[in-house]
Order: C-alpha cells, then structure tokens, then sequence
C-alpha cells in the first residue's frame, strides 16, 4: 500500500475522482500549469485539460461566485483558495451565496462545491499566511467544514466531500501537508462526515483537538504518559456538524477535558465545544473545562511558538486537571 | 456611444429598423399584456405591503419593457439571474399569479418557504433566486454559464442588475471573467437612474454605465430601455451573440418612477417636476399607441382586457391572503442536504413553543 | 355583521409607529377591500394603508395628527358575513419570554463557600449528603468524592439512631381547619378580657312547649331542638341591650354595635368547631330557624360552608351540653363580645315556692368580653334571657 503525505493523499483523491466523475472542474489560482503552490493540483491539468483544470484570474469573489454558478448548473467544481487568509475577499459569496442559496431557494437550487485550501500556521508564514478562520464558517449556517489532520483521513474526507450535496469549505493544515505520511489504500473509500475519532485511548484526561494540533496533542499525551496520566485524544475531523456523542462518551468517562486548537481563544471553536459540554455533561466534570489556543492578536512572525499552543502548556494544564 | 430607439414617447416609431423585428401583431400584443400585468401586480404587491401582508415590495412601476423585452427574446432553454426589480420576467415566462402573490406574502404556499423577501426564485422556469447585497449574484451567473460552456451546452445565462451594481467589485470580478473565458452571458444593466437616493450620474465617472464593457473586453450598447422593441432587437442580438460565446454588456435606460422599495420616501431626494418628465416616457403609454396604430388594439379591446387583468389578480390576492403562514418547520428545512442533530434540537424546542402558544 | 378593529400594520423596516395624517374616509362610509382609507406619516414614508375588508366604517379611533403606534387599532369596520380570525399569530409575537433550556436546578441552595466540582455534587447528590456540612480536604477547601463518600458512611449511622427514638412518638401535624381554630382561639384569649357568668333556669314549661311543637315541626320534616327557642329569647335580649349584639374593632379602637342579628351556631364537626351564621335570625319564625340550623350543621360536617355563611356573626350560641357537663366556659367567637354556651337540660330537685319538685333545669354560661361589658351588665342581660325561657308565653306579649 502506498505511504502518502497529507498534500498526495489530496492529489491522489482528486486523480482518482475527476477520472471517474467528468462533472468535477477544478479552479483556482496557479492551479493548472503550475500545480497549485502547494502542488495539490499538480498534474491535473496534463490529465484532464484546461476546461477541467481552470488557472483564473485574480479574483476570489469570481473564483467563488463561478464555482457556486457551476455547482448550481449540476457540475462538481472544487475551488482552491490559495491562503484562507485570502478568502475574505470572496466572503460575501461564501455567506451572501453560497450558504444561502438552498434555503433562499426553499429547497429548489443546491450548490454542491468544494472550497479548499491550506489554514493554520507553523510555517513562519507570518500575518497573511498562518491563519485559522474555521470559526467563520462554522457559524455560518448552510456550510460544513471539515479538518483532516492524517492523509488517510483526507483522502476519504475529500471524496466524501465531493459526494456531498452540500457546500463543503475543506481547510487543510499547511504544516502537515508534508510532515505526516502513512499508509493510504488506492482506490475509492470514504470517511463519514460528522464523524470524529479517537485516536488515542486514556482514563485520566481527555484532549479534544483538529488538525495540525492533534500531533501537538497526541506528542503532549506520550510526555505525560511517562509519568502515569493517560490521555485519551480525540481528532474532531469534521467541525461541523460537530460528532458530540463520542465527544460526550468520553467525557462521561474521564471528566477532565482540554480543548486545544491555533485559532484564537475568542470565540474559537474551543468555546462552543466546552458550552455543548457544559451543558450536557456537568455532572461528569471533574475541572474546569480548559482551552490552549493561539492568542487573540493578528498571527505575529517573531515567536510564533509562544503563539500557538505549546506541548508544555497542554501538559501543564493537564496536570493541573489531575490535581484540582 | 450610440443609443438604440425605435419607439419613442410620442409613439412614433423607426419604420425601417421596425422592419427588422421578427415579431407579429399577436406578439406585440402578448408584450403588451405582459406589461400591463406587470404593472397592475406591481399595484397589488405595493397595496399588500401596505396592508402588513408583505414584508417588503421593490415597485418595478416604469421599468417594464426590459424585463419582459429580454426575457420574450429569450429562448426556453436559456436562465435568468435576476434580483428584484424584473417581475416581468416572472409573467413573461409564464410563472402563476398566484405564486407570485403566495411568494410575496410568504404563506404557506410559497415556494421559497418563507425563508427570505423581495427575492424569487422558480426551478421550473429558470429564474435563480437573487441576492440583497447587490452584485452579489453575478458572479454565479457567469459560473453557470462557464459549466454550460464546458459541457457544450448552448443556453445563454440572461443576469439582471441595476446602474449601482456597476460600482461593486462582484460585478467586475464576473465581467472580467466572462470577457477571459468567453462565456454565454447576457449582461443587462437597468439604468433606472437611481440607486436608492443616488442619481446615476454620482455613482460613475465613465461617461455612460455600457462602456465599462470595454474595459473587459465585452460588446457593449445603450438601449432606450422604455422602448420595448429597442429592448427586444437588441436582446434578440445580444443573446444571439452570447450563445456563440461573444457576451453582451447592454445597459437599458429606463426610469424608477415609484421609490427604492416600500420603506423609501423619493419625495426626500427628487422632484416632482422630474418624475412627471419621465412618466411621460412611460413604456405602457408608448406601446399602447402603437398598437393601436397598427391595428392590434382598440379602446374598447384595451379597457376590457385591463378590467380582466385586474379581476384575475384581484381574485388571487383574496384567496392568498387567507392562507396561513408556512408551518413551524420550515424555517429548519433546508439549511443543508440532511438535518443536522443540532438543528434537530433546535427545532423541537421551538416547534414545542409553538405548540403551547397555539394552544392558548 | 361582525365589527372589526382596524389596525395599524407592521409596514415593516422597524417602523414602530407612524401619525395619522389624513382620514379619506369619514364614519359612516363604505369602503371596499383594499380601497385606501388613511395617509400615514413614519420616520421614512408617507404611507396609504388600504382597507382589509369590505364594510362600514363605523368609528374612527385615531384622530388626524395623533401618533399610534402600530398593532393599535385606529378605526372600527362592520363588515358583512363571518369571517375567522387569526389572532393566534400575534399573539405568538406578543410573547416575549425567551425559552430557558438548560435542565432543573437540584441544588436547594447554592453558596460560594461549598467548593466541589459538578461530579462531586453529582456523587452528593445521590448518596443524600448535604454539602454544606461536609468538610473539604481537596486543595483550597475543596470537597473531594472521599470526602463526601465518607460523609455519607457517618450520616447512615445517625439515620439509625434517629430511627428507634421516632418510634416511641408519634407526631401529628396541625394543619387545615384544625389550625385555623387554633389560631382564632388563642387570638380571642390574647385579646378580650374573657370572664363567664353563668345561671341556672327552670325550663319545664319550655320542655312542654317544644313537645307540643316538636310534632306538628316533624310533619314539615323539621327536627325541633331547643335552639330555635334559646335564639328567640336571645333576639329578645339582644334588642333591649344591643351592646352585647356587637363586635369590637381593636385597629380603630372602637366597639361595632350591630343593627342585624346574625346569630352564629358553633357546631362540632370531625375538623372541629365551626360556627355557621344564620342571617337575620329576628326575620325568621321557629321553624325556619329550626330549618335553618340543621341545613348549616349538615354543610358544617360535610365541609360544604362557603365564606359568606361562616362570617359576620354579631352574637353566637354554643350548645355545649348534648354530653353532658354541668358547667362550662366557652370562648368567645372573637371580635363578638358575647357568646351564650347551652348545657344540657337536666331533671333535678327544684324550689318551687315552699316545696321541692323534680324540674327541668338548664345551665347557661355567658362569657363576654370584660373590656366593654361588666358583670352587672352581664347579669342582666343573662337575666333577661332566663326570663323569656322560664316563661315562654311571654313572647307574645312582647
């Protein structure tokens, strides 16, 4: 079985789906000739051609409103966003249009697209290129949004993506896309959306994380297992709709839960995890239900380190969980 | 920059560039009554707002000609993107009256299901549903036809917008776009010289609203859009030109002789004096002369078919206003593909509240 | 013809109200569905609003420059035929309580002072221990699970212990009508200065009478006591000193003479003593008392009295005696001044001018309240009745 980073897995899915489905059209920036800055799309266009493999104009709305206008028409397009920090020049289609439309519709149009792109930091890539902004999406009724955080999940993520009826914005880890490789199968399989995982088993803390931050998380569990507290991880996958009963399975049996994740603290993903927590599962807390997340400042080039969550604060706080 | 007219406002008409019309006498007369309906509609849909029944209406009173001219030169196959302001189209393709008024009153027969104002969509006769921030359709307009293209299939995408959607960045990112990819889009611009409260000639510095077609690379004309055989020639051609992938930028111009919508008070910002300049310009008055001249119409014929067009809608609105409002789950209905359980809690909670104030 | 509301509408874009700014209908016209009928002013336009109803306008609420706020209705319509009202929709609207989902709140009483994380209150909870009795032991005085586990070991062995001294008592709560007695007798003993007078009278020649009477009374299937007699010769009293036909008032401080006589008749039932009031008791002959009385006892022990007929009594009777006893003290029906307590009626030995004969003799027991009524007073006023029951007859004379 091929061993594939998460930037192979993503080629390779999108290889094997546009041959079998010729209603996926793939556009963006630099996607064709040049393969994509992060070479996701690289060689689509010498297998599928220019009309499939779309190089646009510089132009997030019209990269957005098209995908959408093709998504209406019954095509499956996949639109890349080079940096999600570009995409707020095309928000107003993504909120205005493309969350909407369904329901402006009363149910009669859909727009079955794809937005992907790389978020997150990690890659020194300083205020325009570090960002995670899942926060947006996600409270933005109409859209699902889905993190892969291993190649194995986003080959299967990605095609269940394209099988979907709904807008899917599919926001990948820059930091990972070549650092985690793992054995991915050839051929079409898919994963569930809304469906989490535990990744890692463990009775005394609990760590709730996505994307890159699940490696972070599940590095932190290996330290503390050295000194007997055995964490259990969970990597979310998909954000929303958020999988809450296995989140809530295993808070009932552990009781002490740290949320961790780049994005800002404010309003963060973390802070409505730990309300639907607080509210269906009280009783079972043993602590304060703690989050380690990037600061809330602009993503900062110096010390980009202390910005996001550190192995050392996840430890910490799991130590203090142990002993409240 | 030259400017198409072949009916002008005494009713007087070009008689060579009438010769060039494929249209018919009974034609004329389905344009005719097209606009009157659209007319009288509108009167109805302003009346229901006044009433509480409509949330909201945008009148469409003077602006007629275009959006009936376009779409009767379209062909069956073609689709429409249009916002507000074109509820022409709606009666031109034939969409019911009494959807129309279920739509605007947003009861439980409405096909949109309650879910927003103002804005109509119909699947089965092409017309896609607009959006409130303005210019922000067209760039899926452009996208339809861009998948239309690579799938050979030779629709044209007609899409709809006012002089002040030319100043948003959606409207130059989409025109920028068709000119690169050569797509089957018909752009209509309906200068009706007002957006909101800004006059036309403070939205702009190019000297007319059809030259920013240059800029993309687009064909471009200005239309009399009160002249509905100017609209019609020139839609005929535009679209005509789209399907073989050269698309059309035309800018109509017309006049908003009601206000902005049911909030907006005109009277704030222009004259009477310039309004009656323009009701004089009136598309109906033009039209009716001129099929009177031509033989096509009476008087008489003229008064009766008004009466029948206003009994039809008088009678559909009666029966629209005693429908009850969608049923409590519509506002939960189609946020995705599936229900979520997080809306599904949602829902039960307020269908739940529901339940025990009906129950009072 | 219904009459309708016309009301101002929701016209939308937060407007929330809007000034009437001319009428072009008067009172009295007809107007058609959807005719314009009124020009209004709002922050943002000048508005017509149409008519939702054929009909006649029957009256105009709001006047020409009065600001109405919208949902007000401005005018009336009498409009043909029936037609159905959807009024549940607004008031739907009209509701503004937001819904609280979150769960019940077990916790009697929360206080800063208990540190104990939400599973440790959980564990509390179902092992029944009391929080803030348990000593914390976690860092910062927190409550920890074996400190609650441990509590709950200590707190069943003094359960146990409470169990075995119950059983030697037994303890009955005083609730219900028992109480409500409980408090009027203890607020009449605080309040009035009690004393009783009590006297002797020979009743023979009342004895005969009611025999007599108690006859042709069954044949209207009325059960004759004494009472209605000892009510008579009471009214008669009453009359001539009608301040023991009073109540007192201790806010304002002043005695309520009484212009009616409402006699109350305390009756003993399984709840205790209840005094129904008979209304008027001066209007009503022997029999109707007679009626009367036992109507309200039954009421009384089936705990059927309303309000009305257990208030406003001006003077009351308590027929002590039906099981025996030779003397008693009744309490008085405060605020009443006066209460007449009946014994039985008793054959005893009796000196009648030189001899002794076997008489009929009944005791009477009258406690008054000592603040505004004096024992010479009482005496007479005792005497007065005693007279009226000793010799009947005289009733008709008086």
């Amino acid at each position: 079985m091929p061993v594939l980073s998460l930037a192979e897995a993503l080629n390779n899915a999108l290889k094997e789906q546009m041959r079998k489905d010729d209603r996926i059209v793939v556009l963006g920036e630099d996607v064709g000739r040049r393969g994509g800055v992060f070479l996701i799309t690289e060689g689509l266009i010498d297998e599928f051609g220019p009309e499939r493999v779309i190089d646009t104009p510089l132009s997030e709305a019209a990269i957005f409103g098209v995908a959408a206008g093709m998504a209406i028409y019954g095509l499956k397009p996949i639109a890349e966003v080079q940096f999600f920090d570009f995409a707020f020049g095309g928000f107003d289609q993504i909120v205005s249009q493309i969350a909407k439309l369904r329901y402006r519709s009363g149910g009669q149009f859909k727009v079955p697209m794809i937005l992907r792109g790389p978020v997150a930091g990690g890659i020194r890539g300083g205020m325009y290129h570090s960002q995670s902004p899942e926060s947006y999406y996600i409270h933005t009724a109409g859209l699902k949004v889905i993190v892969p955080a291993f190649p194995y999940d986003a080959k299967g993520l990605l095609i269940s993506s394209i099988k979907a009826d709904d807008p899917i914005i599919f926001m990948e880890p820059k930091s990972i896309y070549r650092t985690i490789k793992q054995e991915v199968p050839e051929g079409e399989y898919t994963i569930p959306i809304g469906e989490a995982r535990v990744v890692r088993e463990g009775d005394d803390v609990l760590f709730i994380s996505y994307g890159a931050m699940v490696h972070r998380a599940l590095q932190a569990a290996d330290q503390l297992s050295n000194e007997n507290i055995s964490v259990e991880v969970i990597d979310l996958r998909t954000l929303l709709p958020l999988d809450i009963q296995t989140i809530l399975k295993s808070v009932r049996k552990i009781g002490r839960v740290i949320i961790i994740h780049e994005a800002p603290k404010t309003l963060g993903f973390g802070a409505e995890i730990s309300a639907l927590i607080a509210e269906k599962a009280i009783d079972f807390l043993k602590g304060p239900i703690l989050r380690i997340t990037g600061q809330d400042t602009p993503f900062p080039l110096a010390h980009e380190h202390y910005y996001l969550p550190t192995v050392k604060r996840i430890v910490n706080a799991a130590k203090y969980l142990i002993n409240y | 920059m030259s400017y198409l007219q072949i009916l002008n406002e005494r009713g007087e008409v070009n008689e060579a560039l009438l010769k060039g019309i494929d249209l018919k006498g009974e034609d004329f007369f389905k344009m005719y009554k097209y606009m009157l309906t659209t007319r009288f509609l509108d009167g109805w849909l302003m009346r229901l707002q006044r009433m509480g029944k409509a949330a909201i209406h945008a009148p469409n009173e003077g602006q007629e000609a275009i959006a009936v001219g376009t779409s009767y030169a379209a062909k069956p196959e073609d689709w429409f993107f249009p916002v507000y302001r074109e509820l022409g189209i709606l009666i031109t393709k034939g969409v019911k009256i009494k959807d129309i008024i279920n739509r605007w009153i947003a009861n439980k027969d409405d096909i949109l299901k309650g879910h927003e104002f103002a804005l109509y969509g119909f699947k089965e006769f092409h017309i896609v549903p607009g959006t409130t921030p303005v210019a922000a359709h067209i760039p899926a307009a452009v996208g339809f036809a861009h998948a239309a293209k690579i799938k050979k299939d030779k629709i044209v995408v007609l899409v709809y917008f006012g002089d002040g959607a030319t100043s948003k960045g959606d409207f130059h990112e989409a025109m920028n776009w068709a000119g690169v990819f050569k797509l089957p889009v018909f752009f209509i611009c309906q200068n009706n010289q007002y957006a909101i409260s800004l006059p036309a000639t403070k939205q702009t510095a190019s000297e007319t609203f059809a030259i920013k077609g240059v800029a993309y690379g687009i064909k471009n004309m200005r239309v009399d859009g009160n002249d509905i055989l100017a609209v019609y020639k020139s839609a005929k051609e535009a679209i005509e030109s789209a399907r073989n992938y050269e698309p059309v930028f035309i800018e109509y111009v017309t006049y908003r002789l009601g206000s902005h919508t049911t909030s907006d008070d005109p009277k704030r910002y222009r004259s009477e004096d310039e309004v009656n300049f323009w009701r004089s310009k009136d598309p109906i008055i033009r039209f009716k002369s001129f099929l009177i001249s031509q033989g096509i119409l009476t008087e008489e014929e003229d008064k009766t078919l008004r009466d029948e067009i206003q009994k039809n809608i008088e009678e559909e609105v009666k029966k629209a206003i005693e429908l009850p409002p969608p049923p409590i789950e519509a506002i939960f209905k189609d946020v995705y593909s599936d229900m979520p359980w997080h809306l599904k809690e949602e829902m039960e909670a307020v269908v739940k509240e529901y339940k025990e104030n009906q129950g009072e | 013809m219904v009459e309708k509301q016309l009301i101002l509408p929701d016209i939308g874009e937060g407007i929330s109200e809007g000034e009437i700014i001319r009428w072009l209908v008067k009172e009295g016209d007809y107007v058609k569905q959807f005719q314009p009928i009124v020009e209004v002013l709002t922050v943002k336009v000048n508005v017509e609003i149409p008519s939702p109803y054929n009909g006649k306008i029957t009256k105009i609420l709001a006047k020409e420059k009065e600001v109405v706020r919208v949902g007000t209705p401005i005018a009336l319509i009498e409009v043909e035929g029936v037609i159905e009202e959807k009024v549940k929709e607004r008031k739907a609207e009209a509701l503004p309580q937001p819904t609280v989902q979150s769960p019940e709140q077990k916790q009697a009483k929360p206080t800063t002072e208990i540190l104990a994380t939400p599973a440790v209150r959980r564990l509390a909870r179902e092992l029944g221990v009391d929080l803030s009795l348990v000593k914390g032991t976690g860092p910062g005085g927190r409550i920890t699970e074996d400190d609650v586990r441990n509590f709950a070991k200590v707190q069943q062995t003094v359960e146990k212990a409470k169990v075995v001294i119950k059983e030697r008592e037994e303890r009955i709560p005083i609730s219900g009508i028992r109480r409500l007695i409980a408090e009027k007798m203890s607020l009449a003993n605080t309040k009035a200065a009690m004393v009783t007078h009590m006297d002797e009278t020979d009743v023979t020649e009342l004895v005969k009478i009611r025999e007599i009477l108690k006859d042709e009374a069954e044949k209207s299937g009325i059960k004759l006591t004494y009472l209605p007699f000892i009510i008579k010769a009471v009214i008669y009293a009453l009359k001539k000193y009608p301040k023991f036909n009073a109540g007192i008032d201790d806010d304002k401080k002043e005695l309520v003479i009484k212009k009616y006589y409402n006699i109350g008749i305390a009756t003993a039932t399984d709840q205790g003593l209840i005094v129904p009031v008979i209304k008027d008791a001066d209007t009503k002959n022997l029999f109707e008392l007679a009626k009367e009385i036992e109507t309200l006892s039954e009421k009384a022990r089936q705990g059927k009295l309303s309000i009305e007929e257990v208030t406003g009594s001006s003077f009351s009777i308590t027929n002590v005696g039906p099981l025996g006893g030779t003397y008693a003290t009744p309490i008085l029906n405060y605020p009443d001044v006066a209460i007449l307590g009946v014994l039985k009626i008793k054959k005893r030995p009796w000196v009648v001018g030189d001899k002794i004969e076997i008489r009929d003799i009944m005791t009477l027991a009258l406690t008054f309240d000592h603040r505004v009524i004096d024992g010479a007073e009482a005496a007479i006023f005792m005497n007065e009745i005693i007279s009226i029951l000793e010799k009947p007859y005289k009733l008709f004379a008086l």
